[in-house]
């Protein structure tokens, strides 16, 4: 544990060097969110007018949340990163190290998310009190809970996103899968809550994944109780575990087919 | 001046050919990203079914317009980005030396940088673009309107790109402004523009012509004004030459240190 803690830490030092450049990347992040904010003012003729359970205020912080979760783990990297190691025979330089790749993985990407998300947070913050003029109602405790489940989210991302990356041992280019993967995020879980779908796809969606890596978190923060919080957490470590087994299956399989020539 | 014309067309047509062929040495590969991004786009209805859920109207576009307007998004995307793919990067050539490879070539610099590759997913957006059309409802009018009208999109589009790229020739970080340029006419392109009011509307009109490129196209297939296509023509020829120019211009303050480079 403690060389993966030396990876993270070594990948933190490393981002904060690069500091204005990711939060300057957070101007296509605010100009999203200006987009969904003229949207949703449209929508909502009335800003007290309850949608799906949703205010005008709610759904705003909702999106936020989201795509604040959705920028920190900035995926499309990721997964290039990842499928070209593959591709290219770079990853003949990690698997010989006395560390597991997934591991390598994680910890370097949790590195990076952690710079992000500290910037990220913040802006989000101060956007939505821009917009809003007013947070939601949450008391440090419920934070702190909040916090906790948007850690899991990243963490889940990360690894949803490598075992996208590492299909790259079977097909040449895993991007195109990570379109779907992104646009499955995006559609059904970034730009509103289950709760505006139709009945009969609420319950699937309730127990995909999107309730591990952006509703479930979102809506704690939105509307906290605690039930909500143990359903979540539950439902983020049954999905941890789920993601890293099929993650770690996809490395076992792929690295036998590895053939790297020369380097 | 017309043979010179003619050879360089030829030599851009020839350039997007031999990287189309490069990129189809895969095919399983370069039919996944059509196919994919074509799935890509179409995922977006779910939104706009939601959306119109919730509003039948929004000021004035229902889900027919919509599906236009993200075909005719989509297709400007896609020109843009499948015959000019290297404008979107030109920021990066110019800030590390890449023009040099470029700059020795018998043939204008610009035009030869922006064709030198092509973006195989881009080709998934103007087909998509197509089959939005048809769902709209194609007919031999509004298939010719929509096919000329997102030509100019798309050399709009590029021409801004240049535009905004070409102040990597005075300012370092200039990346980051094309990029921002560059998201802003994506990202606004998809959405209807009466959304938007007050002065987010009269950027989206000048500095960063969405409006001209998308949600004027829109108007015009949706009821033809030959006004409208003929500003949409004009003010393409206008923003094609502005990029010409100011890029030659920067082009003047271009200076390397002899980057080595091979181009395969």
């Amino acid at each position: 544990m403690r060389k993966y803690l030396f990876i993270f830490k070594s990948e933190v030092m490393s981002n904060l060097q690069y500091i204005t450049n990711i939060s300057i990347s957070f101007i296509g992040i605010f100009l999203m969110l200006y987009i969904f904010l003229n949207l949703w003012k449209f929508i909502y003729s009335d800003p007290n007018e309850l949608i799906n359970g949703y205010s005008y205020n709610q759904m705003i912080w909702y999106v936020i949340f989201t795509e604040v979760i959705w920028s920190v783990v900035g995926g499309r990297k990721m997964c290039a990163k990842i499928s070209e190691d593959v591709k290219a025979g770079n990853i003949a330089y990690n698997i010989n190290k006395p560390y597991s790749y997934i591991g390598y993985c994680l910890s370097t990407n949790l590195g990076l998310c952690a710079v992000r998300a500290m910037l990220y947070i913040v802006l989000g913050l101060l956007i939505g009190l821009l917009f809003l003029h007013s947070f939601p109602s949450i008391s440090i405790l419920e934070a702190i809970a909040v916090f906790i489940s948007f850690v899991f989210a990243i963490v889940i991302s990360i690894l949803m996103l490598t075992s996208i990356g590492l299909l790259s041992f079977f097909i040449e280019d895993s991007g195109p899968l990570y379109w779907m993967y992104s646009k499955f995020i995006l559609v059904l879980g970034t730009i509103f809550p289950i709760e505006f779908f139709p009945m009969w796809a609420r319950g699937i969606l309730k127990y995909s994944p999107l309730n591990a890596v952006n509703y479930g978190p979102a809506t704690l923060y939105v509307n906290f109780s605690w039930n909500s919080f143990i359903l979540v957490i539950i439902s983020q470590i049954v999905y941890l575990f789920i993601i890293y087994m099929i993650c770690k299956l996809i490395y076992m399989k792929g690295v036998k087919r590895l053939n790297v020539n020369g380097g | 001046m017309l043979t010179e014309v003619k050879n360089q067309i030829r030599v851009m047509a020839l350039s997007t050919k031999y990287s189309l062929m490069r990129e189809m040495l895969n095919k399983v590969t370069f039919i996944s990203n059509v196919f994919f991004m074509i799935l890509n786009n179409a995922s977006f209805i779910i939104q706009w079914l939601i959306l119109f859920s919730l509003k039948e109207d929004l000021g004035g576009f229902t889900l027919k317009e919509v599906i236009l307007l993200w075909g005719v998004a989509a297709s400007t995307f896609g020109i843009s980005r499948f015959f000019f793919s290297s404008a979107f990067k030109l920021s990066d050539t110019i800030t590390n030396g890449k023009l040099d490879a470029f700059l020795v070539l018998p043939k204008d610099v610009l035009l030869s940088v922006i064709t030198t590759d092509v973006s195989v997913s881009a080709l998934g957006d103007m087909i998509y673009g197509y089959i939005m059309l048809i769902v709209y409802g194609i007919t031999v009018e509004n298939f010719i309107t929509f096919t000329i009208l997102t030509i100019c999109g798309g050399l709009i589009v590029v021409s801004i790109s240049v535009i905004f790229s070409s102040l990597s020739f005075y300012i370092v970080k200039a990346d980051l402004v094309s990029d921002t340029a560059n998201s802003l006419m994506t990202n606004f392109a998809t959405y209807p523009d009466t959304i938007f009011k007050g002065i987010t509307k009269m950027i989206l009109y000048t500095i960063v012509p969405v409006g001209i490129s998308v949600y004027l196209p829109v108007r015009t297939i949706i009821k033809f004004n030959v006004y409208n296509f003929f500003i949409i023509v004009v003010l393409c020829i206008v923003l094609m030459t502005i990029a010409y120019m100011v890029f030659n211009r920067g082009l003047k303050k271009y200076s390397s240190s002899n980057l080595m480079i091979s181009r395969v």
